[in-house]
């Protein structure tokens, strides 16, 4: 044991040089940590090159089942900057972060979106949310847009030199991401008003429903914890074959059987219905792919379920022209 | 500010070595309470506990409506000692044996748990971490002010936790000693070996929900039996036994961080493992080892004891499961 004390010991000095060397010069980007990766999509693109931006819950990681390495403790003590959505989404760690902002900036940037949102596009109080706010304000891209300015004020006011830029970048994002809302409402439009209903493996499309017209079933809630049960299977199951919806979704951040649970017995029932795809819930394609983008994301998402329901997607809009060009140049 | 009270701060403003000290002092409040639930053969009972407390916090819910209270922590460790209590009220109807009891109880209690979620609280993002926080790579972020000194909330929690557990085997020390080995001798003595095994489970409740918030479920299980386990493969003494499981649970918090960083992994989970290489170690290593064993195969074995006269001596001897079940009151 003692050997291994020594080992220990040894190995000691690095973490003492794990501590926050405040790299305060204004030059230097500054160093932020994300905890999802729609929150670090916002800070990237807003803070363009004044920010290093690295994200701790990467793809098809659920959140709330998130675990952390030691190498994320080192990204955390170096952050100048945390974002995080909040709302619970984060579970006890957004709490602690809420606390962290008297020493570290901190950015609750779902909880800074919903103090700029008319109440009535918040979503609460519905028998699926009791006086809690749904925390997935990510699924509407005009309320997403919201963020930009949010991200821009507190990227400025770490970097008075790059305040100027930041809103510029700020503003050109929350135009594109606007197009992308009319792109999306003009796509959700074709899709024929019988089949509007958009069946999911938990409630994470509750803002992506109401913004694009989907009557939205999660089947397993909102918590995790508790699986879906046989009643929930049961009456989704109901729902599909009364609505006579042509397809379901599974996501990636949660495992399909419950999924395959509902369309088996579907089938059983002498009806039929297809999986439409993999929906990005919780979390964001890989890094390096158009899905890693909240852009390309939301245009999965969208374009999976109108093509999956009956529905055609729009022309791409002229205002993300460049980034399409982007990610497709990028393709091999 | 004094210099002294500056550099203390200073140090502690290190994550890693806030993340350590949190690591040890669980480990050190888990293993002292460990080594008699090992010698008790309840080392599962931890485990149990650390289930059921998912009731507790959904009561807690349902009747105050909030996860931001610290009822929680109450409402987990009662949870913990009705886990104990029904686990007993089955053993001493003599149907069924203690560790079959205790995996009838706690699955029973968590399963309760996870029907009143679905039927309640569906929508709510209720679980264990939703009170909890669970994860010792983040302790270090949530900061207390104690006296002069900004201290990680687990920390203070847990120096407190590990103060009181150490207070409770040093001052029922011989109580909990006879208790655990001899309770028909200790009920005939008026030392009451319940009510010093409920304060023990108790303890171990309070101590189960402090570590969970400080560094979740798995750690906690893994320092109650592991460095217990280890120490008792080294030493017959009972005395002995503590003191190893606390330097190996140190060695384990120190070890496992040093682990972690190598390989940019969870800080949990190799301390996890670092318990399980000081296992590994002693039963190679240990007096009992294998290769003392392999050793001493040339001349005949001594009996062994664990620091108590020899009138209690067949009961001790934990390698031989069925010998003391009987004995058990």
């Amino acid at each position: 044991m003692a050997l291994a004390l020594l080992v220990a010991s040894a190995a000691w000095p690095t973490s003492a040089h794990a501590q926050a060397e405040p790299a305060e010069a204004a030059s230097q980007p500054i160093a932020v940590v994300a905890t999802t990766q729609m929150v670090a999509d916002m800070l990237t693109v807003v803070g363009g090159p004044c920010a290093q931006v690295t994200t701790l819950m990467g793809p098809g990681i659920d959140p709330h089942l998130y675990r952390a390495s030691a190498g994320d403790v080192d990204r955390l003590s170096r952050a100048e900057l945390i974002g995080y959505n909040g709302f619970d989404l984060e579970g006890q760690l957004g709490a602690v972060l809420a606390r962290l902002g008297q020493r570290i900036p901190t950015l609750a940037l779902a909880e800074r979106i919903a103090e700029g949102v008319q109440a009535a596009r918040l979503l609460e109080g519905e028998d699926e949310y009791e006086g809690e706010t749904d925390p997935h304000l990510w699924g509407a891209a005009d309320v997403w847009a919201l963020g930009t300015d949010v991200a821009a004020e507190v990227i400025g006011q770490l970097r008075p030199a790059c305040a100027e830029a930041a809103a510029e970048r700020a503003r050109d994002y929350a135009a594109q991401l606007d197009a992308l809302h009319d792109w999306a409402l003009a796509s959700a439009a074709s899709v024929p008003p019988t089949k509007r209903t958009l069946v999911t493996s938990h409630d994470a499309f509750a803002y992506f429903g109401a913004a694009y017209g989907f009557d939205v079933a999660g089947i397993e809630g909102i918590s995790t914890e508790s699986e879906a049960s046989i009643a929930d299977i049961r009456e989704t199951v109901e729902l599909v074959l009364e609505t006579g919806v042509p397809a379901i979704f599974v996501e990636t951040t949660i495992s399909p059987r419950t999924i395959e649970a509902v369309q088996a017995a579907v089938r059983d029932r002498g009806g039929d219905v297809t999986i439409g795809g993999e929906l990005f819930g919780d979390a964001m394609g890989d890094a390096g792919t158009p899905e890693g983008t909240y852009v390309g994301m939301i245009r999965h998402n969208v374009g999976t379920v109108v093509r999956a329901l009956g529905g055609e997607v729009a022309a791409w809009p002229d205002a993300l022209a460049g980034w399409k060009e982007r990610w497709e140049l990028d393709r091999p | 500010m004094s210099a002294a009270v500056a550099a203390l701060q200073g140090w502690l403003d290190q994550p890693g070595v806030t993340i350590v000290l949190i690591g040890a002092l669980v480990g050190i409040a888990a293993s002292l309470l460990g080594a008699f639930l090992v010698l008790r053969r309840e080392s599962m009972l931890s485990d149990a506990i650390s289930h059921s407390i998912l009731l507790g916090i959904v009561m807690v819910y349902l009747l105050t409506g909030t996860l931001d209270s610290p009822l929680h922590v109450v409402g987990a460790s009662l949870a913990g000692l009705g886990t104990v209590w029904l686990t007993d009220l089955l053993v001493r109807s003599r149907r069924v044996k203690h560790d079959a009891a205790i995996g009838l109880v706690f699955p029973a209690l968590f399963a309760a748990a996870v029907l009143l979620i679905n039927v309640y609280a569906r929508d709510v993002h209720l679980d264990t971490d939703a009170v909890l926080l669970g994860e010792i790579a983040f302790a270090w972020l949530d900061v207390v002010r104690v006296f002069e000194l900004d201290v990680a909330r687990s920390l203070a929690t847990m120096l407190a936790i590990t103060l009181v557990n150490l207070a409770f085997v040093l001052l029922l020390f011989k109580e909990l000693k006879l208790a655990t080995f001899d309770p028909g001798l200790a009920t005939a003595l008026g030392l009451r070996p319940v009510l010093v095994g409920y304060g023990l489970l108790g303890l171990v409740s309070v101590t189960a929900v402090g570590a969970f918030d400080a560094v979740g479920a798995i750690l906690f299980v893994a320092f109650v039996i592991v460095p217990p386990t280890a120490a008792y493969l080294l030493t017959d003494r009972l005395e002995r036994m503590l003191a190893y499981g606390c330097l190996i649970a140190i060695g384990s918090s120190l070890g496992g961080y040093a682990l972690a960083r190598a390989f940019d992994v969870s800080i949990g989970g190799a301390m996890a493992s670092a318990t399980g290489v000081f296992l590994l170690l002693a039963l190679l290593l240990g007096r009992h080892g294998l290769v003392a064993r392999a050793w001493r195969r040339r001349a005949p074995e001594a009996p062994p004891h664990v620091g108590m006269p020899a009138a209690s001596a067949p009961q001790l001897d934990a390698k031989t499961p069925t010998s003391s079940d009987g004995g058990r009151a």
